[in-house]
């Protein structure tokens, strides 16, 4: 799931499935068939990740959407706590924005 | 991931801006991981700098072992990681025990090392101090899992309490750094401290336990200089944009 991919050629309902299968491989398959992944999900709240698990998530996603897409460099203007809040349609909204 | 396969050990890295020149590596402290570094005071660096983050063995997603959590075992993994990554010499920064491990390699490999930044260590001679940078180490990590603003403990899930009290069970009752660490009580006296040539800025919080220790390695290391900032041992997360920025401006060295 890592290959490059154009995100001008995605829409908000592409992009979330993309990011529901990063975190799967990041918590595991177990965790997450007891979650209810969706736009409104937060990372701490609602995925019970932890900041080494979003290191790996922020990974998979600059791989994967390359580097017009300047994730880390995004959430290095927020604080610890406003990156942990961050729910998907935030993440996919950013992603959006850079198309 | 990211990962270098070493004589021991799988370490788990995150590079930043890997084209720059020149490199500035960071270690975390115990119990913590590369994310102290990454979110914030991490890409404030690579604004000029190739970063290197690494988790120490045991800790964060590198690989788990038993021995070797003092410093000397711990800085010959730093200098393992850098015959890997082909890195010559570098500016080191180091966060609590991290700041002992750059401390140590600074002492034993000076010629490997450009500046140094020690952030937050303690004296381990005084174990009290240790265990209360235990503490802070758990809090911060209570802190990380749940995005509270304060340090009070909050309730955390319960996949995530399994991976806290996992991690805990492991390195504190199936390997042996407590021990380890305990050994290294004298590292402030024994000398070496005083040898280290190198142009050295402390960062310390004003409300800190560890401030006595920044005070002592001001007094023994012969450049150092000490930089006070608001909060305790936990100023990676109070204050990650004031040490950035106070780390890129004291590794700059104009030409």
């Amino acid at each position: 799931m890592d290959q490059l991919t154009q995100p001008a050629k995605l829409s908000e309902a592409e992009i979330l499935p993309v990011l529901k299968q990063f975190i799967t491989e990041v918590i595991g398959e177990e965790f997450v068939e007891d979650l209810d992944i969706t736009a409104a999900s937060s990372f701490t709240k609602d995925l019970e990740m932890d900041s080494i698990e979003i290191v790996a998530f922020s990974e998979k996603v600059k791989n994967h959407f390359g580097k017009d897409i300047d994730f880390t460099g995004w959430l290095s203007n927020m604080d610890l706590d406003q990156i942990i809040s961050l729910n998907l349609g935030d993440i996919t909204k950013y992603i959006q924005s850079c198309l | 991931m990211p990962v270098v396969d070493l004589p021991h050990t799988r370490i788990h890295l995150q590079e930043m801006n890997k084209g720059a020149a020149e490199t500035v590596l960071m270690v975390h402290g115990m119990f913590t991981n590369l994310s102290i570094w990454y979110f914030n005071i991490a890409p404030i660096l690579a604004e000029r700098y190739h970063v290197v983050l690494y988790d120490l063995k045991g800790h964060g997603m590198s690989g788990r072992s038993q021995h070797g959590y003092d410093l000397q075992s711990m800085s010959d993994e730093l200098l393992a990681l850098m015959d890997a990554l082909q890195l010559t010499s570098v500016y080191l920064a180091g966060y609590s025990y991290g700041g002992l491990i750059a401390l140590k390699t600074a002492i034993r490999h000076p010629e490997k090392i450009k500046k140094l930044a020690v952030i937050e260590s303690p004296n381990p001679y005084e174990q009290e101090t240790m265990n209360v940078v235990d503490v802070y180490s758990k809090e911060l990590l209570v802190h990380f899992v749940n995005g509270q603003g304060d340090h009070s403990p909050a309730k955390m899930g319960k996949r995530q309490l399994e991976r806290r009290h996992r991690l805990y069970e492991f390195l504190l009752k199936e390997s042996t750094i407590r021990q380890d660490m305990q050994q290294e009580r004298h590292f402030f006296s024994n000398g070496g401290i005083k040898d280290i040539p190198h142009e050295t800025l402390l960062i310390y919080g004003k409300d800190s336990d560890c401030v006595s220790a920044g005070l002592e390695l001001q007094e023994k290391i012969k450049d150092a200089r000490l930089l006070f900032v608001n909060g305790d041992h936990n100023i990676p997360v109070q204050e990650p944009f004031t040490i950035g920025n106070a780390l890129k401006d004291f590794f700059y060295t104009q030409e």
